[in-house]
C-alpha cells in the first residue's frame, strides 16, 4: 500500500530499528508456533496415509500424491469433487458478498450525505451490526426453524394461498443457496457499512464541495470522486469478504446439518475438510484439501494485490 | 424503548455474572441421590469401603439424558464417590469421536480423569467390546447373568466370549399405532385385529394406499420403517472383504421408501425432525411409528404432551417382521480406577429386582431382567396408560424371544444416518437414483476410508 | 438522488423528498430483517415446547421464566459456566490481539529496518489464509502437548491477529503523526513507555473497536473449539448450542434452546449497545484516507 512510503522516519542520529524487530517479534514468534508449524505439519501430512479404522490407527504411510490423485479423480458421474465443492463456495461467497458490498455502499452514502440529513442514523448503524453479534450457528437454527416445512413461512405462504403445498426450502439447490446468501449478507453488511462509511467520512469534504461548484451532480461525484477515493477501504473489506467467504462454514454446515444439500450443492471447501476431520481423522486427504484450499487463497489474494498495486500507481 | 431494552439485558447480564461466579468455584453437584429419593427404592446399599484405594471420581461417558436420569435415581453412589458425566450428542457420530479420543488417552489420564464407565449403542457397541479398551465384567465380580436376556450379552462379549459390559434394556420393537386413526383406517383398534391387517409388507403396503386415500399418513417418515427391514438382513452392511453390500432387505426398504414418498403415504423427512415428531400430537394425521419401549417413553414426548398430545390413544402390536432397535449398554472401561463400583452398578441394573421394577413402573420400560419382566406380562393389574393400558410388557416379552445381535458391523450408526439422508433426496426427487447413491458413497468414502464402495 | 444544478429548486426539493422517502423506506426494510431474527428469538424464548412444536407465533407467551430457571440449571449444559469459559477466552484473547497487533503495527508503522517492507507484505499475505487450513496439523500439535481441553491453545493464537494489525495499521495511518513520538523521545521516553503510555491512548477508539469485533468473533467460535474442548466444564458457549441442537431429540425443550441462545448472544448484544456509539464513531474517527 501506498502509506508504506508516506512517510519518512525523521529521527536521525540514533538507530530505533532493533525496536522494530522487538515490536514484531511476539506476533511472528506467535504466528510461527500456532500457524506456521501447523500448517508445515498440515502439508506434511497430505504425503500420508494416516486415518483412523475404529480404534485402530492406520498409517502413517508415505504414499506420495496419491491423496491428491484420489481428490482430483473424476467419480462415475465425471465430476471432480473439490472443484464442485470449490464452485460451490464461490457461487456462495459472490451472491453473498455483491448485494453486501454494494448495499453496505449505498447505505454508508446515505448515512455520510449531509443533504440528506437522515434521521436514526444512530439507531440504524445499531441496528444493522446487530446480526453479526449472533453466532452464525444459531442464526443458522433460526432460519432452519423459520423455512422448515412446518416453519412460519410456509405456514404464511400457505396461509395467502401463495403455495398449494408445503414448499420444501431444503429439497432445492436454489432455495438453500439463496438461504445461505442471505444470511451471509444480512450478517455481514452492517459490518461492512461501518468500515465504508469511515472510508467515505476520511474523504476531505473540501473535494465533494469542488466537484460541486465544478457542477458534478451526485452520481457523477460517487464515480470520480468518492469511489476512487475509497478504493484502498474498499479493497479492504473486498479481502476480508474474501476471507470470509473461503471460510464459509457455519452457515451451511448448521443449516444442512453437515450434508451440504440437496446434492452437495451446498457443501463449502471447509465443510468438506471438516469432513474428513471428524470420524476417521483423515489426516491424509484433510492435509491434501487444505493444501489446496491454501493454494487458491494464495492464487486469489495475488489477484487481488495484482489489481490493488495497479490501483494505487 | 431502546433504552428500556438495554436496561433489561444489563440486568440479566449483572445477574449472569453474579451467577458466573458463584460458579467460579464448581462445587462439583453432589449427585442428587437423595433428591428423588421419595419414590426411589434404595438400590441395597452398596457399602463398599470406597474411597481407599479406589477413585473419587466416577467418570461416564454418554450421549444423552436417558441413562443419567435412570442413575441418579435409583443408584446410590458411594459416599465419597463424585460422578462425572460428559455427555456429547450421538448425531454425525459426535459421540463416538469424542469417546475414542479419550479412550485412547485413557492410559496417559490422570486418575480422576479416567473413564470408569461408557455407555454404547447396538450400531456400534462392536466397535469397543472387541478391543483392549474395555474389560471383562466378570472379573470385575459381575457374574450373575441368569436373568438377562442372551443377546444382550452375546452383543457386549467380545468374539472370545469375555463379557464386556450389560444393558439395562431389552429394545424388542414394535408397531406403535394410533388407536383412532387405526380406526379410521380399518374399522378397528384392537391389537389382535390390527396386526392380523399389518403383519406383512404386503398387508402394510395395501394399507398405506388405503390410509392415503382416506387422508392420512401410514408413517410420519419415509425411513420410519427402515430399522424393521435392516434388522432383518441376512448379511452385515460391510462385508468381510471390507465391501459395502446392500442387503436385499436395504434395497426393499429403499423400494418401499421411495413408493411412499411418490405416492403420499409419508412425509420425506429425519425420523428425528420436527416434521415427524410434530405428527405425534392430537392432529398429527399419521397411524405408525416403530420403536422399542425407550421409543414411546423417550421420544414421543409430543404424543404425551398434556395439552396438545394424544396420550392413551396408542398401542403397539408386532408389525410386518419382528425386530429391534438400539439399546444402550454399559461398557466397563479399561484402566478404570473405581473396578467396585463399576461392577456394582452394572449388577444393580440387571439384578436388583427393585430397580428393575421401578424402570418398568416408573419410566415404562422394558428391563433386561426376565423374571421382574415376566411379573408384569402376567399381572392383570398391569397396564401402560400412555399405550391405553394396553400390558406392553406382555407384548414385549413375547417379541424379545425373536431378538438375534448379529450382521452388526462398527460402521452402522453412520453408514444407516447417511444412506437414509442420501436416499431421501432420491425420494424428494431432487437427484437421480444413481447420484444419491454416488453421494452416498461419497459420503462413506469420508466417513470410512477403509470400506470399499462400489 | 437530486440534482444541484437544476434551476427549479421546487423539483429539486421534491426530487430529494422522493431520495429521502426511498432511503428510509430501504433502512426499515433492512433494519426490519436485522431486528426480525432478535424478535423471534425472544417470543420463542418465552413459548413453552409444545406452543413451539405446534407452529409459529409472533405474540409473546409467558413461559419466558420458566424456560429462563430450566435453562440455567439445566444440569448437563451448564451455561452460566460456558459463559464463563466463552467470556475467559473471548476477553483474553481480544486483549492479546488487539494489544499485540497495535504494538506490531506500531513496529511497522514507526521504525525503519531492513526487513519491514518484508514483513509488512508477509502479513498481508497470511491475512487470506483460512483457520481452518492448518487446523490439521495444530490439533496434532496440540494433542502431542497435551493442549486439549485447555484454554491456551484458544488464546494465545490471539497474539498474531492479521486483520486486526492490518486496522491498526491503516488506522495508525490517518492519525497517528510520528512528530509525537520524535517530541517523546527528545523528552527521554523509553520505546515501551511511549507506545503504552502515549501512543495506545491516541488509538482509543481503534482499540475499542477492535475489541468489541475480537471479542464477539472469538465468543462465537466454534470450529477450533469444538475440535479442542470436550470436559464438561471447559465447553463453551457454542458448543453447548451445537449440543443442545443434536441432543435427546424429542425430549429436549425448544423453548429452552431458544432461551440458552438468548443467554448466548445477551453479553455480546449489552456490550455492543453500550459501547455503539463509542464503536461507530471509533471506526470513523480511523478512517482510512486514500
Amino acid at each position: 500500500m501506498k502509506q508504506l512510503s508516506a512517510h519518512k522516519s525523521k529521527s536521525k542520529g540514533v538507530s530505533y530499528a532493533k525496536w522494530g524487530y522487538i515490536f514484531i517479534a511476539p506476533f511472528f514468534i506467535t504466528y510461527a508456533i500456532f500457524t506456521l508449524f501447523p500448517q508445515m505439519l498440515t502439508i506434511y501430512n497430505s504425503f500420508f496415509e494416516n486415518y483412523r479404522s475404529g480404534l485402530k490407527q492406520v498409517g502413517p504411510n508415505f504414499v506420495g500424491l496419491e491423496n491428491y490423485i484420489t481428490l482430483f479423480t473424476p467419480d462415475k458421474n465425471g465430476t471432480i469433487d473439490i472443484l464442485k465443492y470449490a464452485g460451490n463456495t464461490v457461487v456462495l461467497w459472490i451472491g453473498g458478498a455483491i448485494p453486501q458490498i454494494v448495499i453496505a455502499l449505498l447505505l454508508a452514502i446515505f448515512f455520510t450525505s449531509y443533504r440528506l440529513k437522515i434521521r436514526g442514523q444512530q439507531f440504524f448503524k445499531t441496528v444493522i451490526y446487530m446480526p453479526n453479534l449472533i453466532m452464525a450457528s444459531a442464526f443458522s437454527m433460526l432460519f432452519y426453524t423459520l423455512f422448515s416445512p412446518v416453519g412460519p413461512v410456509n405456514q404464511a405462504l400457505l396461509e395467502w394461498g401463495v403455495l398449494e403445498a408445503s414448499f420444501d426450502f431444503f429439497a432445492h439447490k436454489v432455495s438453500v443457496r439463496g438461504m445461505i446468501m442471505l444470511m451471509n449478507f444480512l450478517l455481514w453488511f452492517g459490518n461492512t457499512t461501518i468500515l465504508l462509511m469511515a472510508g467515505i467520512m476520511g474523504i476531505e469534504q473540501d473535494l465533494f464541495d469542488a466537484a460541486q461548484i465544478d457542477g458534478a451532480n451526485s452520481v457523477k461525484v460517487f464515480f470520480k470522486v468518492t469511489l476512487p477515493l475509497l478504493m484502498p477501504i474498499l479493497v479492504y473489506t473486498i479481502i476480508t469478504a474474501m476471507i470470509g467467504g473461503l471460510q464459509m462454514f457455519d452457515v451451511p454446515q448448521v443449516l444442512t446439518n453437515g450434508g451440504g444439500t440437496p446434492n452437495r450443492t451446498s457443501m463449502t471447501l471447509i465443510m468438506f475438510l471438516n469432513n474428513y476431520l471428524k470420524t476417521s481423522k483423515n489426516y491424509g486427504m484433510a492435509g491434501a484439501i487444505s493444501v489446496i484450499i491454501f493454494i487458491i487463497t494464495g492464487i486469489l489474494s495475488l489477484v487481488v494485490y495484482r489489481s490493488l498495486t495497479k490501483q494505487d500507481n | 424503548m431502546k433504552k428500556a431494552l438495554a436496561l433489561l439485558l444489563a440486568l440479566i447480564m449483572v445477574l449472569s455474572l453474579v451467577a458466573c461466579g458463584a460458579g467460579e468455584s464448581p462445587a462439583p453437584e453432589a449427585p442428587k441421590a437423595d433428591a428423588p429419593a421419595a419414590e426411589a427404592p434404595k438400590a441395597d446399599a452398596p457399602a463398599e469401603e470406597p474411597a481407599a484405594e479406589e477413585g473419587k471420581v466416577f467418570r461416564i461417558y454418554a450421549w444423552n439424558e436417558e441413562f443419567k436420569g435412570f442413575f441418579e435415581k435409583y443408584y446410590e453412589v458411594p459416599e465419597g464417590i463424585t460422578v462425572e458425566w460428559v455427555i456429547n450428542p450421538s448425531d454425525g457420530g459426535v459421540y463416538q469421536d469424542k469417546l475414542d479420543e479419550a479412550l485412547l488417552n485413557q492410559a496417559n489420564a490422570s486418575d480422576d480423569e479416567k473413564i470408569d464407565m461408557f455407555l454404547a449403542e447396538a450400531d456400534y457397541i462392536l466397535k469397543y467390546t472387541d478391543t483392549e479398551y474395555t474389560q471383562d465384567i466378570t472379573a470385575l465380580g459381575v457374574t450373575d447373568f441368569s436373568n438377562t436376556y442372551e443377546y444382550t450379552v452375546q452383543a457386549a462379549s467380545d468374539s472370545n466370549g469375555v463379557v464386556k459390559g450389560v444393558s439395562f434394556q431389552c429394545c424388542p420393537a414394535a408397531l406403535i399405532y394410533r388407536r383412532s386413526v387405526a380406526e379410521a383406517v380399518l374399522g378397528t383398534s384392537e391389537p389382535a385385529e390390527v396386526q392380523e391387517l399389518l403383519n406383512s409388507w404386503d398387508k402394510f403396503n395395501a394399507v398405506a394406499a388405503d390410509a392415503a386415500a382416506k387422508g392420512y399418513l401410514m408413517t410420519a417418515s419415509e425411513a420410519a420403517t427402515f430399522r424393521v427391514f435392516s434388522n432383518n438382513t441376512t448379511a452385515p452392511l460391510v462385508n468381510d472383504a471390507g465391501e459395502l453390500v446392500l442387503d436385499q432387505a436395504i434395497i426393499d426398504w429403499q423400494a418401499q421408501a421411495k413408493n411412499f414418498a411418490d405416492n403420499g403415504y409419508t412425509q420425506t423427512c429425519d425420523i428425528w425432525s420436527d416434521e415427524c415428531t410434530a405428527q405425534m400430537f392430537g392432529d398429527g394425521k399419521t397411524m405408525c411409528y416403530f420403536g422399542p419401549a425407550w421409543y414411546f417413553n423417550f421420544s414421543m414426548g409430543n404424543a404425551q404432551d398434556a395439552e396438545k398430545g394424544c396420550y392413551g390413544d396408542w398401542a403397539i402390536v408386532e408389525g410386518p417382521q419382528a425386530h429391534f432397535w438400539g439399546g444402550t449398554w454399559l461398557l466397563a472401561a479399561t484402566g478404570s480406577d473405581n473396578p467396585t463400583m463399576l461392577a456394582d452398578v452394572m449388577d444393580t441394573f440387571i439384578n436388583d429386582e427393585e430397580v428393575c421394577k421401578a424402570l418398568i413402573e416408573n419410566e415404562a420400560q422394558f428391563t433386561n431382567n426376565q423374571a421382574v419382566n415376566a411379573a408384569y406380562a402376567e399381572n392383570p393389574e398391569y397396564g401402560n396408560a400412555f399405550l391405553g393400558g394396553q400390558n406392553d410388557v406382555a407384548v414385549f416379552v413375547e417379541l424379545a424371544k425373536n431378538i438375534k445381535f448379529e450382521n452388526k458391523t462398527i460402521y452402522d450408526q453412520l453408514l444407516t444416518e447417511g444412506l437414509q439422508g442420501y436416499w431421501r433426496e432420491y425420494c424428494d426427487g431432487t437427484v437421480t437414483e444413481d447420484e444419491a447413491m454416488a453421494n452416498y458413497y461419497k459420503y462413506i468414502n469420508e466417513k470410512y476410508p477403509e470400506i470399499i464402495t462400489p | 438522488m437530486a440534482t444541484t444544478n437544476t434551476s427549479d429548486s421546487r423539483k429539486a426539493k421534491l426530487m430529494m423528498q422522493i431520495s429521502q422517502i426511498v432511503v428510509y423506506a430501504i433502512l426499515i426494510f433492512l433494519s426490519f430483517m436485522c431486528l426480525f431474527s432478535f424478535y423471534m428469538l425472544i417470543v420463542n424464548s418465552t413459548r413453552s415446547n409444545a406452543d413451539l412444536q405446534g407452529g409459529f407465533r409472533l405474540v409473546f407467551s409467558d413461559q419466558f421464566f420458566v424456560n429462563l430457571k430450566n435453562a440455567w440449571t439445566d444440569a448437563s449444559i451448564d451455561i452460566p459456566r460456558g459463559m464463563f469459559n466463552s467470556f475467559v477466552i473471548a476477553a483474553s484473547s481480544a486483549v492479546l490481539s488487539t494489544y499485540f497487533s497495535a504494538l506490531t503495527a506500531y513496529g511497522i508503522h514507526a521504525y525503519r529496518f531492513k526487513l519491514k517492507k518484508a514483513a509488512f507484505t508477509f502479513i498481508m499475505a497470511i491475512m487470506v489464509i483460512p483457520n481452518q487450513v492448518y487446523a490439521v496439523g495444530f490439533y496434532q500439535m496440540c494433542i502431542k502437548l497435551g493442549w486439549t481441553n485447555s484454554f491456551v491453545p484458544l488464546i494465545l493464537p490471539g497474539i498474531a491477529a492479521p486483520v486486526v494489525f492490518f486496522y491498526m495499521k491503516q488506522y495508525m495511518e490517518s492519525v497517528l503523526p510520528m512528530e509525537i513520538v520524535d517530541a517523546a523521545r527528545v523528552d527521554g521516553s523509553g520505546e515501551f513507555y511511549t507506545f503504552n503510555r502515549i501512543i495506545l491512548p491516541m488509538l482509543k477508539p481503534a482499540l475499542a473497536v477492535q475489541l468489541i469485533f475480537s471479542f464477539v468473533q472469538s465468543w462465537n467460535n466454534y470450529f477450533l473449539p469444538a475440535l479442542l474442548l470436550d470436559k464438561a466444564e471447559m465447553k463453551t458457549v457454542p458448543i453447548m448450542i451445537a449440543q443442545l441442537r443434536a441432543a435427546d431429540y424429542s425430549k429436549f425443550d425448544m423453548g429452552k434452546v431458544y432461551m440458552f441462545i438468548l443467554l448466548a448472544i445477551l453479553p455480546v448484544l449489552v456490550v455492543y449497545i453500550c459501547l455503539s456509539k463509542y464503536i461507530i464513531k471509533g471506526v470513523t474517527a480511523g478512517s482510512v484516507k486514500g
